[in-house]
């Protein structure tokens, strides 16, 4: 029989987004309340209005498919060198994904990491200047369809580096559907996959069982990290948009 | 008129070996008055016409059903059908419509959805009685310019559906269709170093690009050049249109013809401001005073030679004028007929490495100072 662990919070939404805010940017968190959600909302707008400073990424997507698209997420930023990673981590892995063909491309820009069918790209984290002309070039990714509907799938992230004694773990990763655009869903589980794998939660080799469902609600085991997001229809609420489970050892 | 096969490559005539032009200029929306810029344009693809027709094979393809199904047109009569229910058009003016034409681009779009009927009306040959109603007054325009009208008001549709052209540029590598996201369809040239352009949008409207390579990518294969006439404006689309279509075979020219700015400044004739100046205002006042062969001479003289392919000059009535006035005097002093050798040769003048003849240089030609008056059957062939 599955028990369900205790329901997700507000307080516990805005703890979660608290530590993530001082985690990057302490900054943030000694000028803002962070335990209230007029003092987050704060928060996130100096981060928009910080605008194109700091440290960025450009993902380049031909199509899209969630379970692949999340394993080369966690490939490439487990490729990101240690002071690249600390600045994009700084700048909340801040990412902008554009509509374009990888294999059209990569006679005139350089990227870090591609997919093995070319349908996404991924560029060092670096000035937004250093990808302006690919951005100029390309168009944001524009998907307002919802998800489709899939069945849960394993993901195993390929053999690499492991840090000495880190044991080959297993996590779930639930992405919430109802009333999210593929274009949504993809901010979120990037920050997520982006942050974990940069903070150590995801390694080389671990697994992730990937789980599209309406609403995080109802889970058997504790989230670990959250992507915290508002209420589109509940003003001063905010709800779990994607989340990683704390670890299970793989079998 | 030319009429163009659109189900495949033709052979090429066996008697004569003169190389294919296809002419293909952009359409002028039919929704409301010709205006200066849009005069230009006509001329200028008219003269270029004519005086290749006698050096090449030339098509003259300008087909307003291939553009109808742009939003504009669409939108348009979807407006004018919610606004003002069944009306009676057939008595319309020119500036009548472009006022409608005017509160509709003022009004909120219509859903993508509202306009899927008259979409798929377009497709089966359907024309909203007030474009229909438009297109017989350009031809009377056309008419009085002795322009070659190319089927305006004939049901001309484009070779290729939008789904078999987005599969053709698949196939040449050029498409990126990410309808299956619920996202655009974009022309991909990026290989190419130019920007991504949209073709069909999220809500799955085509816009005239979409519309332009449903017609021409089944037409160029069949012919040695490709000259496209554009406004200035939109020269990175037809630099995208060139990129495609030289992938297909032919050389393909890019002819950008600058809009005439009226008072300094260039206005998009969705903002209306046309009154008392368009075709059918400039052709009567011009008729009132000069014989049919001044006026057209006269117009081409302007529009061509004085105004140039720019758009540094506003226009002026009175230079229009002057050179209707320079026109009947040329034509009174037109030279004897030659035979159709010399008139190949001197149209031959005005090219460099293309077949098509520059319009340009053969009309400023004519009002060079010093020279002999021009022959009559250079004029009647190319400007009467």
């Amino acid at each position: 029989m599955t028990t369900t662990v205790a329901p997700i919070t507000q307080d516990c939404l805005r703890e979660q987004e608290a530590r993530r805010i001082r985690t990057a940017r302490p900054d943030l968190g000694a000028r803002h309340d962070l335990t209230s959600y007029d003092g987050l909302t704060a928060a996130w707008c100096d981060i928009t209005a910080e605008g194109d400073a700091g440290s960025l990424v450009t993902v380049v997507l031909r199509n899209f498919d969630l379970a692949q698209w999340v394993r080369d997420t966690c490939v490439f930023a487990l490729g990101v060198g240690p002071q690249q990673a600390a600045d994009w981590r700084t700048s909340f892995t801040r990412t902008v994904f554009l509509a374009g063909n990888p294999a059209q491309l990569r006679e005139r820009f350089r990227f870090a990491h591609t997919a093995d069918d070319d349908s996404a790209a991924w560029t060092t984290p670096g000035p937004a200047a250093l990808t302006s002309s690919l951005r100029r070039l390309l168009k944001l990714f524009d998907a307002p369809a919802g998800l489709p509907p899939r069945p849960d799938i394993l993901v195993e992230l390929p053999d690499g580096h492991r840090p000495p004694g880190r044991p080959r773990a297993r996590r779930d990763l639930y992405v919430a559907t109802a009333d999210c655009t593929i274009s949504e869903a993809l901010v979120h589980v990037n920050h997520v996959l982006a942050e974990a794998v940069l903070d150590g939660l995801i390694a080389a080799g671990d697994h992730l069982v990937v789980h599209q469902v309406p609403r995080i609600v109802g889970l058997s085991a504790r989230l670990a990290t959250v992507r915290v997001t508002t209420e589109k229809h509940l003003p001063g609420r905010l709800k779990a948009a994607a989340g990683l489970t704390e670890e299970a050892l793989v079998a | 008129m030319t009429t163009l096969s659109v189900a495949g490559p033709r052979p090429r005539p066996d008697a004569v070996d003169r190389p294919r032009v296809l002419l293909a200029p952009i359409t002028v929306t039919p929704s409301k008055p010709l205006t200066p810029s849009h005069l230009k344009g006509l001329l200028w693809t008219d003269v270029m016409y004519r005086a290749t027709r006698p050096l090449a094979d030339v098509a003259y393809r300008y087909s307003h059903t291939t553009y109808h199904p742009t939003e504009q047109t669409l939108g348009f009569w979807e407006f004018l059908d919610r606004s003002r229910g069944a009306t009676d058009y057939g008595d319309f003016t020119e500036e009548r419509i472009g006022e409608l034409y005017v509160a509709f681009r003022a009004a909120e779009r219509a859903p993508a959805q509202a306009l899927l009927p008259y979409a798929e009306a377009v497709e089966r040959g359907w024309v909203h009685p007030v474009s229909t109603r438009i297109l017989q007054l350009w031809s009377e325009h056309y008419a009085a310019l002795a322009l070659h009208n190319p089927g305006l008001l004939q049901h001309q549709p484009p070779g290729l559906g939008l789904d078999a052209v987005l599969e053709r540029l698949t196939g040449l590598g050029m498409c990126l269709d990410q309808r299956e996201v619920g996202g655009p369809v974009y022309l991909d040239l990026t290989r190419f170093g130019l920007n991504l352009r949209r073709l069909v949008a999220a809500d799955g409207r085509p816009n005239y690009l979409a519309c332009a390579l449903r017609e021409l990518i089944p037409l160029a294969p069949d012919f040695d050049e490709v000259v496209l006439l554009y406004d200035h404006e939109l020269d990175p689309d037809y630099r995208q249109l060139e990129r495609v279509l030289t992938a297909l075979g032919p050389r393909v020219r890019r002819v950008a013809v600058g809009r005439v700015p009226v008072e300094g400044r260039i206005h998009s004739a969705r903002h209306g401001g046309w009154r008392g100046l368009h075709a059918g205002t400039l052709i009567d006042a011009a008729r009132a005073e000069y014989h049919e062969g001044a006026v057209r001479l006269g117009m081409r003289l302007y529009f061509i030679a004085v105004l140039g392919p720019g758009r540094q000059q506003s226009f002026r009535s009175d230079l229009l004028r002057q050179c209707i006035k320079r026109a009947a005097r040329l034509l009174d002093a037109a030279g004897p007929e030659t035979d159709g050798a010399a008139l190949q040769d001197r149209l031959a003048q005005h090219r460099k490495d293309h077949v098509y003849v520059n319009p340009y240089r053969l009309t400023s030609h004519l009002l060079g100072k010093r020279r002999a008056a021009p022959a009559a059957d250079l004029l009647r062939t190319v400007f009467l």
